[in-house]
């Protein structure tokens, strides 16, 4: 049967779009579609391609290093970090117009640092966070966006899963794309708490008196909490520089550090242990057959053809490369609010990444920028993780959330826009680690 | 006595990729710390990533039932009673034929290897198929726990994967506790 | 009309994709479109450890690879990597016309049809350090990647380390390999410069990527196509052992540009190494039995 390229594109992708609709597990739907394409267009044997491809996409090095994040990121989680940070943090941030406020988004910033998933740092931060606020008498609705909108920090700051998943599914250096994402991360930070400054001053009436003043001894002495957590930031950090790990190495390194934390914090039982390593897994297996799919839609895209006629397409265009981001940018944002972020990157690299790489973009850049948006999609409705996990906490229901995590939804846009103008805020340390 | 058996072997399968998860970062470690003093672990980097295939599937049925696959569920979720029984039936059969189909192809690979006499490329000379085993094992697994999911629906039994909404702020860390969501 | 795909796993701008995408439209234009060939760089399609398996298997009608990867297969396609025994671009087509045979004989067994086979740059020694003879390898980071490397290593007396190509660069910059054999293009394309300032042309071995068909495939063609491919393919391979011959001089001249100190093997290090050569092709021998000693016999008849 002979379709023309573009009919085939539409029908290809009619047919994901109602099987994911119908519930089909995600990675199933993305092995559909491949199964599809290739029934339509080849003649070879279709079944053999797709277990060489899941085969040879999953036996990999490189990805070895994304459960072992996600094992760190689940000892740490069942450890007394947020409590630590919050005692830690609280004292020295009084000062600033909205106080307390900016706990949220320092202390997410560092947790960020130690941990690769946005709902965990959310719910890490949250859990001690909200409920010392509203104690307080802080502004609920601006700390429950402040907070939604500081947990998807957990993805641009490096460690982070959705940037191990792109590297590995764009083929491009995931140490890149985590030094890549790290300035990007303090930028989206500084917003928050610029946002955080200008509306405390806006609302006075909103921000609570400042806790009572406590001696500097005493202020160092709670932030000695920090400590460990610091250091286990350095030492993952020193174990790259001083050559002693190579970048996937460095995720052990990681594990071993968050272990030591455990157990010097008396919260490593052979219970937490054992929950930490099957819970790890079973998050490892569940991006693993997502990947695996999208490795063999990828590999049945080349089949087809499509990718080349698109990028040729985005070729013949003449797009300049800021219309091709923004018309990216409002189909990121729409599949954001539908879909999760794994999803959003594996679904859409075979067709986009072409495209992009034809209109001239750093991949790495691509890479950070695409977080970002999957960063919003955590805080937008109707599907979004830090809206449920913060729906929960605070007892609010999903809207109300949603229109909390409004203003911090916007900053990330704005974030988008400064990167887009500035690249070199994307690629400077990438670029001083591995120059051109 | 089945119900019993069936729940082991996931369960058991599940261990093994937990398993394979600890073997992965002990291997860095030997590697990361053995360079430093002087000790080379040949090949341990095919060795890590065939670790991590074993555990990608082995953990598949597993986290499957334990409701950790995600999927969209925005339309889904607002059916309910017999409606919703069939659009479980649905999605569980289709996920079968797939996974069966797969596990064909799957067990096809991995009998091939052997039958070629396929070798790691590597500085180890190891048949391919040994590592592939675990690939083709943790899939006839997955499509097991799919089919006996589709047969429990069937009969008018709630899903296993489906839960219920958290009740407390506590319950639901405990959940991202326990890796539910990213 | 007839389609193939050919699965390659070095990048676009790679001279052995360039020569490949030459070979393809020799084919379309030679065969008035009757047969054309996708060339899938970059491993796109597939990823260099699969593409014999999926020629095989019918995946692809076609594909490129290193030789060299398939040597723990067959010792025949390890031949081109034993260090030191052929170590210029005449010894090495010598020994390729010595092996092709045998490796064709092999490749027939699997279903496959050697097309073409276009060599790499000859492989020199990077290191961070004078090395003047094969004592001063002692104790550095020496990167394994195969058989040969890590025998090389073994026998030097260096600390044989595992890193994987993607990680190279980093591994490099950091200090976690310090010492490494590869080709003066590899450095060039990897910006070695960047972390080890020595390169030592020892010219080890010369590596060979081969092309080759899916025997059913080849054989459903007609036979006007048939002889379009083979002609294209002869074509191709001599394009691309003059294409290396002449880039080899061309990678190391850009070496000394950067800065580094490109010099030759001194007389002490050649024999160091040429002692290890001896007991490496000793080895070889002993794994390949009397079809491959056949081969280095006919090899040093030449
Ligand atoms: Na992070
Ligand atoms: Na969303």
């Amino acid at each position: 049967m002979a379709l023309d390229l573009p009919t085939l594109s539409i029908l290809l992708l009619g047919f994901l779009v109602v099987v994911l609709a119908t519930g089909v597990w995600i990675a199933v739907a993305l092995g559909l579609v491949g199964l599809l394409a290739m029934v339509l267009t080849t003649s070879v044997p279709v079944g053999a391609v797709l277990a060489t491809s899941v085969w040879s996409a999953t036996a990999s090095w490189t990805l070895a290093a994304l459960p072992l994040f996600i094992w760190m990121g689940e000892i740490l989680f069942r450890t007394r970090l947020s409590e630590q940070m919050f005692r830690g943090l609280a004292p020295w941030l009084q000062w600033l117009p909205g106080r307390l406020m900016h706990v949220n988004v320092v202390g997410c910033g560092i947790f960020a640092a130690v941990s690769g998933s946005s709902a965990a740092t959310c719910a890490t931060i949250g859990k001690i966070a909200l409920p010392e606020l509203e104690k307080r008498g802080y502004d609920q609705r601006m700390s429950l966006g402040s907070l939604a909108g500081s947990g998807t920090l957990g993805l641009l700051i490096p460690p982070s899963i959705p940037m191990v998943v792109y590297a590995v599914t764009a083929n491009v250096s995931v140490l890149q794309v985590f030094l890549g994402g790290f300035l990007p991360g303090l930028l989206v930070m500084a917003l928050y708490s610029g946002y955080i400054i200008v509306w405390s001053l806006l609302n006075p009436a909103k921000t609570p008196p400042r806790d009572p003043p406590m001696a500097f001894r005493r202020k160092l002495r709670e932030s000695a909490k920090l400590l460990p957590c610091v250091a286990l930031i350095l030492a993952v950090f020193l174990a790259l520089i001083l050559g002693l790990a190579t970048a996937t190495e460095c995720a052990a390194w990681g594990v071993t550090g968050a272990l030591l934390l455990a157990w010097f914090s008396g919260t490593l039982t052979r219970r937490t242990l054992l929950e930490s390593i099957m819970s790890a897994t079973r998050l490892s297996c569940m991006i693993m057959l997502i990947l695996a799919g999208a490795a063999f839609t990828t590999a049945a895209m080349a089949y087809t053809g499509i990718p080349n006629a698109l990028a040729a397409w985005v070729e013949g265009q003449n797009l300049t490369p800021h219309k091709l981001v923004f018309a990216l940018t409002i189909m990121y944002i729409i599949l954001g609010c539908l879909i999760d972020g794994i999803s959003m990157i594996v679904l859409t690299a075979v067709i986009v990444l072409p495209m992009v790489k034809q209109a001239g973009f750093d991949l790495i850049w691509f890479g950070v920028y695409l977080v970002i948006h999957v960063e919003m999609a955590q805080i937008t409705p109707p599907v979004g993780f830090n809206l449920f996990v913060l729906q929960n906490m605070s007892g609010r229901d999903t809207l109300t959330v949603a229109k909390a995590a409004l203003p911090f939804f916007l900053l990330l846009n704005v974030a988008v826009i400064i990167i887009t103008a500035f690249p070199e805020i994307v690629l400077v340390l990438p670029r001083l680690a591995f120059p051109e | 006595m089945i119900r019993r058996v069936l729940d082991g072997l996931y369960l058991f399968a599940g261990y093994a990729a937990g398993g394979f998860l600890v073997a992965i970062f002990l291997l860095m470690m030997v590697m990361s710390v053995g360079r430093e003093v002087g000790l080379n672990l040949p090949a341990g980097d095919d060795i890590a990533s065939w670790c991590m295939a074993a555990m990608a599937f082995l953990g598949l049925a597993h986290t499957f039932k334990r409701g950790d696959m995600i999927r969209v569920g925005l339309l889904l979720e607002r059916l309910t009673g017999r409606a919703r029984q069939l659009a479980e039936l649905f999605a569980l059969a289709v996920a079968a034929a797939f996974a069966l189909y797969f596990t064909g192809y799957a067990v096809g690979m991995t009998w091939d290897s052997y039958r070629f006499g396929d070798m790691a490329q590597g500085v180890l000379a190891i048949p391919l198929w040994i590592p592939q085993t675990g690939f083709a094992l943790g899939l006839a697994i997955l499509g097991l726990a799919l089919l006996d999911e589709l047969v429990r629906v069937a009969r008018g039994l709630k899903p296993s994967y489906e839960k219920d909404r958290p009740t407390s702020p506590d319950e639901l860390v405990e959940r991202i506790a326990s890796g539910e969501s990213l | 009309q007839t389609k193939w795909n050919l699965p390659a796993a070095y990048p676009a701008d790679n001279p052995h994709t360039v020569n490949l995408n030459a070979f393809a439209k020799d084919v379309a234009d030679a065969s008035k479109g009757e047969l054309a060939i996708t060339v899938h760089s970059g491993a796109s399609l597939f990823k260099a450890p699969d593409i014999k398996r999926a020629v095989q298997t019918g995946q692809a009608q076609a594909g490129e690879v290193l030789l060299s990867l398939h040597e723990n297969e067959d010792p025949i396609f390890g031949i081109d990597v034993v260090p030191f025994l052929a170590t210029s671009f005449p010894q090495a087509h010598k020994l390729y016309q010595a092996s092709r045979p045998a490796i064709e004989r092999k490749l027939g067994q699997q279903g496959l049809m050697l097309l073409f086979a276009v060599p790499w740059a000859p492989q020199g020694i990077y290191a961070r350090k004078d090395i003047d003879k094969v004592e001063d390898l002692k104790g550095l980071k020496w990167r394994a990647y195969n058989v040969g490397t890590a025998r090389i290593g073994e026998l030097a007396g260096a600390q044989s380390v595992t890193v994987q190509a993607a990680e190279l660069p980093q591994a490099l910059a950091t200090g976690v390999v310090n010492a490494l054999m590869t080709s003066g293009a590899t450095g060039y394309d990897s910006k070695i410069w960047e972390s080890l300032d020595h390169f030592y042309d020892t010219q080890a071995w010369v590596p060979k990527n081969v092309v080759f068909v899916n025997k059913a495939a080849f054989e459903a063609l007609p036979k006007p196509t048939q002889e379009v491919v083979l002609k294209a393919a002869a074509a191709a391979e001599q394009r691309g052992w003059k294409l290396w011959e002449e880039k080899s001089q061309w990678y190391l001249e850009q070496l000394a540009a950067k800065g580094m100190k490109v010099a030759p093997p001194s007389p002490q290090l050649k024999d160091g190494l040429a002692k290890i050569g001896e007991q490496l092709t000793a080895d070889w021998v002993k794994k390949a039995g009397p079809n491959g000693e056949a081969v280095i016999a006919a090899y040093k008849k030449m």
